[in-house]
């Protein structure tokens, strides 16, 4: 009889009252055939596998995490809150010992969301695992918490979030940027000044295949995250890595995802991107989820898989044998400096322009961090767009000293007084205080 | 008239009934052995006093499948499966004649690898070899496209008796559970047709020219001739019975829970939305989930029979039956001894309770009143507590829409009703554990009876159509056509509807004009390159649970 290793919660929630629009990929039927798939399978009859609702996020769940300009509600539909809720469920079905694994098979995505928001980029309007491990944080205390994102794309959204946060590892493995949109995540993008090392990227060829994901798996992720000791593990577990994806380049199998995930062992994975949604979601879900109950997916096969015709080349295996150990030096021996951003007095710099191709806004932001030797310091982002004025975010970390705690209350309240600012918000961690001000 | 018969695990009780109420009421002890024996008594002393031809049908709750099942007696069955990728269909092995043919299909209904001649030829000939005679052929993804299990059928036809097809039983995903239904089915198809002609041999001699009905584990019914080629929709019939029963008895006009208290254990069932709920996965049999749709209910080992344990200063009643309480005779106190000690009841030998509870009372270091109290107290305490996490898992149940995360509609029920012999007894201390009204109806001794008297036809289709293979399917009516690009939600939904109107006319049941309910509909645009490629619809239809309004009046009591 099958019986898993691990118990496994599934939240389950496909939206299918919710498109971003009638033939975009972000449509109804994404998850229409995963489900099929599950339920034929019988997932949710196997003892230890069960199939959970998600819940609501609330705006303070977003304000805790993002500068969203005007507001959260302006930026965000309903779907949002019931993905970004949906990852939450799968965290505390963990964090309560209810599961010892929990797949958020949730849509939409997350992880091109940045730390400020002003509309949607790669189907993103907020990123559903910071809202969910900020969330985990407020209730749980600071978790030391690994992000690996496997998605075919880059996670720029979550590198964005955590650049300067040490206690957060992000490890990205992405088709090279080079050749696919988001056009980041090279090897250099290694952190802030505080946080050097703790992102890590992976840029991997068009056409790499199970091979070259498993040896990046085996000899960075893992040793990494030895060496890390999270407290948790987050898998962003995109699937357009896949070989008949219809907006990526690469040769990933549904049993590659599977033998990933379980040598990945994430406590939460987290559905990101993958379109192929008749040929490749149904299998390389029900891999996942297979793998994290710790079942047998030996058996799982996705129509049209030849492990041959897929097969990686040789110069690709050469490549990525090549680049591994260098980019695990960027954990293990990171660059003093940020190789990005410059260093103004006693302020860490980054200007960035940022665009957002699913509602067509450019931005153009400035975030300042506040070096302080007694705590990871004060941020604050400047940012305006094609649809907002100037606005302002400050946030004061949890463990803020009592000097740049004082800077930050003093910034917000300036801020109100001077005007310069149409919209101006604060994140104080500290505190738990959240407040917004629109001049 | 109309007449129930349930053949219950202990007594096998009959009620025949008018428009005016209970005309007479029969109950004898269920032979086991012969469970027809019990249906030919209760039938000719029920019949004494009235003139068949009075009787316009008889509806019968049987645990002949059920017994078969759970006690292994029923026949081998050649289990041939279509498997395609996925879990290891080694995993769903059932039986000792059990095959793999190679095959698979998608979630759309396509065929990505055909079947294995060579493989079946084998089955086959183990299958002659062993002498079996009954088959089950069983594709995963056959309620999309049926091919699989037709050619399985074809092939095996010559050899069988009978065959199951997996896609004939429901319409539901689930290939382990299409396995195990289709098993079942073949496995008690030849024990229960001999049952069925017996049964019609029976009613025949005693002068019944009357319909025949079986009793469904979803609170309805289906016509005998039916039955015949879908037994395993008979199994564990009787609890839906005990809801029926209670249903017709009372008017319940809001969410509300049922409680069905026997020797054993405590059913609880939650009526909401005007029907009794009806479990979104199919029953367990055997540890076996199938695909047999039955009403949603938990069952505890609390009951009247149930032992009272002390361990530890603890005081606990039940999962365990040893045998009957004290005051029948038992060997052990059980909760009636602790009723009787309460003075909630006075039941049989009342000495021989309060002695047993004594003694027990003595050992723990309690004084027997005490003992006692704690005893009824933990079984009042479970029996809330199990009902409160039914609600909450029947609250908490996963949607999948914006729409009904938001604005789904919670049941919050506002009356338990107590049913079972205890009834009485427990209604006393349940009243102090539930913020709800608990009441007990009048006539619950033969509520069972009634209900499976009362019960209607109960029939639930699935439609699936592709508009780009432009097909359309419904698997549990073998319905299939091809469908235009245009064809849309609405002439699905109409089509669902008429297809089981049509087949509720060919059923011959004796009330067509029951209303028909969509559960659920969906229509989804499939997309290809960008572009509209066809429309993907689901619609689900079910004639509901319910009883003869006409005859409710009669039986109604004060509740």
């Amino acid at each position: 009889m099958l019986k898993g290793k691990r118990k496994l919660g599934v939240v389950f929630f496909p939206a299918y009252d919710w498109a971003i629009s009638s033939t975009h990929p972000e449509r109804q039927e994404r998850l229409l055939y995963t489900q099929d798939q599950l339920l034929e399978e019988g997932l949710f009859d196997i003892p230890g596998v069960t199939e959970y609702k998600p819940e609501l996020a609330s705006s303070l769940d977003v304000d805790r995490v993002h500068f969203c300009f005007p507001d959260v509600e302006s930026v965000t539909t309903q779907s949002h809150f019931v993905s970004a809720g949906g990852a939450i469920r799968a965290a505390k079905l963990v964090m309560e010992r209810e599961a010892d694994r929990a797949f958020a098979l949730i849509r939409p995505p997350g992880h091109h969301a940045m730390k400020a928001v002003h509309g949607s980029r790669g189907f993103c309007n907020i990123n559903i695992e910071a809202v969910m491990i900020e969330w985990v944080r407020e209730h749980y205390g600071r978790k030391r918490v690994a992000i690996v994102d496997t998605d075919c794309h880059h996670g720029d959204g979550t590198q964005d979030i955590y650049w300067h946060d040490p206690d957060t590892l992000f490890i990205s493995l992405h088709q090279d940027g080079r050749t696919l949109y988001p056009g980041t995540g090279f090897p250099m993008e290694a952190g802030g000044p505080r946080a050097l090392g703790r992102t890590i990227n992976v840029p991997l060829p068009p056409g790499t295949s199970d091979e070259g994901f498993l040896h990046v798996i085996d000899n960075l992720v893992l040793p990494i995250l030895d060496d890390f000791r999270p407290d948790l593990i987050v898998n962003s577990a995109g699937q357009d890595n896949h070989f008949s994806d219809p907006i990526t380049n690469m040769n990933f199998s549904a049993r590659g995802y599977a033998i990933l995930s379980e040598r990945l062992g994430p406590h939460i994975a987290v559905l990101e991107g993958g379109y192929a949604i008749q040929g490749a979601l149904p299998y390389v879900n029900l891999g996942i989820a297979l793998a994290l109950a710790g079942l047998d997916y030996s058996h799982l096969r996705e129509p049209g898989f030849d492990p041959d015709k897929y097969r990686q080349s040789a110069k690709i295996t050469e490549y990525i044998e090549e680049i591994t150990p260098q980019i695990a030096d960027f954990y293990f021996d990171p660059p003093k400096t940020p190789k990005t951003g410059r260093f103004e007095g006693d302020t860490y710099v980054r200007d960035k322009e940022i665009h957002y191709d699913t509602d067509n806004i450019h931005e153009d932001q400035t975030e300042t961090l506040h070096l302080c030797g007694d705590c990871p310091g004060l941020l604050i982002i400047e940012s305006r767009s094609t649809v907002n004025p100037p606005c302002l975010g400050v946030e004061i970390p949890a463990t803020a000293c009592p000097a740049c705690h004082a800077k930050g209350l003093e910034a917000f309240e300036q801020a109100q007084i001077k005007s310069k600012y149409r919209y101006i918000q604060l994140i104080n961690r500290k505190d738990k205080d959240y407040q917004r001000f629109l001049i | 008239m109309l007449l129930g018969i349930d053949v219950g695990g202990t007594h096998t009780d009959a009620v025949l009934l008018d428009l005016g109420g209970i005309v007479a009421s029969r109950k004898v002890r269920t032979d086991h052995a012969n469970l027809l024996n019990s249906i030919a008594a209760v039938l000719a002393g029920i019949l004494t006093s009235v003139d068949p031809a009075q009787v316009r049908r008889l509806n019968l709750s049987t645990t002949l499948s059920t017994n078969a099942i759970v006690e292994g007696q029923s026949e081998p069955v050649g289990v041939i499966v279509s498997c395609g990728p996925g879990i290891d269909p080694e995993y769903y092995r059932v039986g000792e004649h059990y095959f793999l043919a190679g095959g698979a299909v998608d979630h759309r209904g396509a065929v990505l690898e055909n079947l294995s001649e060579a493989a079946l030829d084998a089955a086959l000939a183990a299958c002659r070899a062993d002498g079996v005679k009954v088959f089950a052929a069983v594709g995963k993804f056959s309620t999309r496209n049926p091919d699989h299990e037709d050619a399985i059928l074809e092939k095996v036809h010559p050899l069988a008796d009978f065959v199951t097809s997996g896609h004939a039983l429901s319409g539901q995903l689930g290939f382990s559970r299409r396995i195990n239904t289709a098993y079942f089915n073949s496995s008690v198809w030849r024990l229960f047709n001999r049952f069925a002609d017996a049964v019609q041999r029976c009613a025949a001699s005693n002068g019944l020219r009357c319909p025949i009905n079986i009793l469904k584990a979803d609170g309805g019914t289906m016509p005998l001739t039916v039955s015949r080629s879908q037994p395993v929709e008979s199994i564990l019939s009787g609890p839906a019975a005990s809801v029926m029963g209670i249903i017709a008895i009372c008017n319940i006009d809001c969410d509300s829970v049922i409680l069905d208290i026997g020797g054993t254990t405590t059913d609880i069932a939650v009526f909401a939305d005007g029907a009794p709920l009806i479990s979104r996965e199919g029953i367990s049999i055997s540890g076996k989930p199938t695909l047999v749709r039955a009403l949603k209910t938990r069952s505890i080992g609390i009951g009247g029979d149930s032992a009272i344990t002390v361990q530890g200063g603890l005081v606990t009643a039940g999962p365990r039956r040893y045998g009957p309480c004290m005051a029948d005779g038992g060997e052990r106190p059980t909760l009636i001894d602790a009723f009787n000690v309460q003075n909630i009841i006075a039941y049989g030998d009342t000495m021989a309770s309060y002695s047993g509870i004594s003694e027990l009372a003595m050992e723990s270091g309690l004084d027997p009143e005490t003992l006692a109290d704690y005893a009824i107290a933990y079984a009042a305490n479970r029996i809330r507590e199990e009902t409160a996490l039914l609600i909450r898992e029947i609250n908490e149940k996963p949607v999948y829409t914006i729409f009904e995360l938001l604005e789904g509609k919670l049941v919050r029920p506002a009356k338990v009703y107590v049913m079972g012999g205890p009834a009485r007894a427990f209604a006393t201390v349940l009243r102090e554990a539930f913020s709800q009204s608990v009441l007990v109806p009048d006539n619950h001794a033969v509520a069972n009876a009634a209900g499976a008297a009362l019960a209607r036809t109960t029939v639930d289709v699935e439609l699936f159509a592709d508009t780009q293979k432009g097909r359309m399917f419904i698997p549990g009516l073998r319905v299939e056509r091809a469908v235009p690009g245009s064809y849309s939600l609405d002439q699905a939904r109409a089509e669902a509807v008429d297809n089981l109107r049509d087949y509720l006319g060919a059923i011959e049941t004796e009330d067509p004009d029951l209303p028909v309910d969509v559960l659920e509909e969906s229509v989804f645009n499939m997309v290809e390159d960008g572009r509209l490629a066809g429309r993907n619809i689901r619609v689900k239809c079910q004639v509901k649970p319910g009883v003869v309004e006409a005859y409710k009046r009669g039986i109604r009591c004060q509740c």
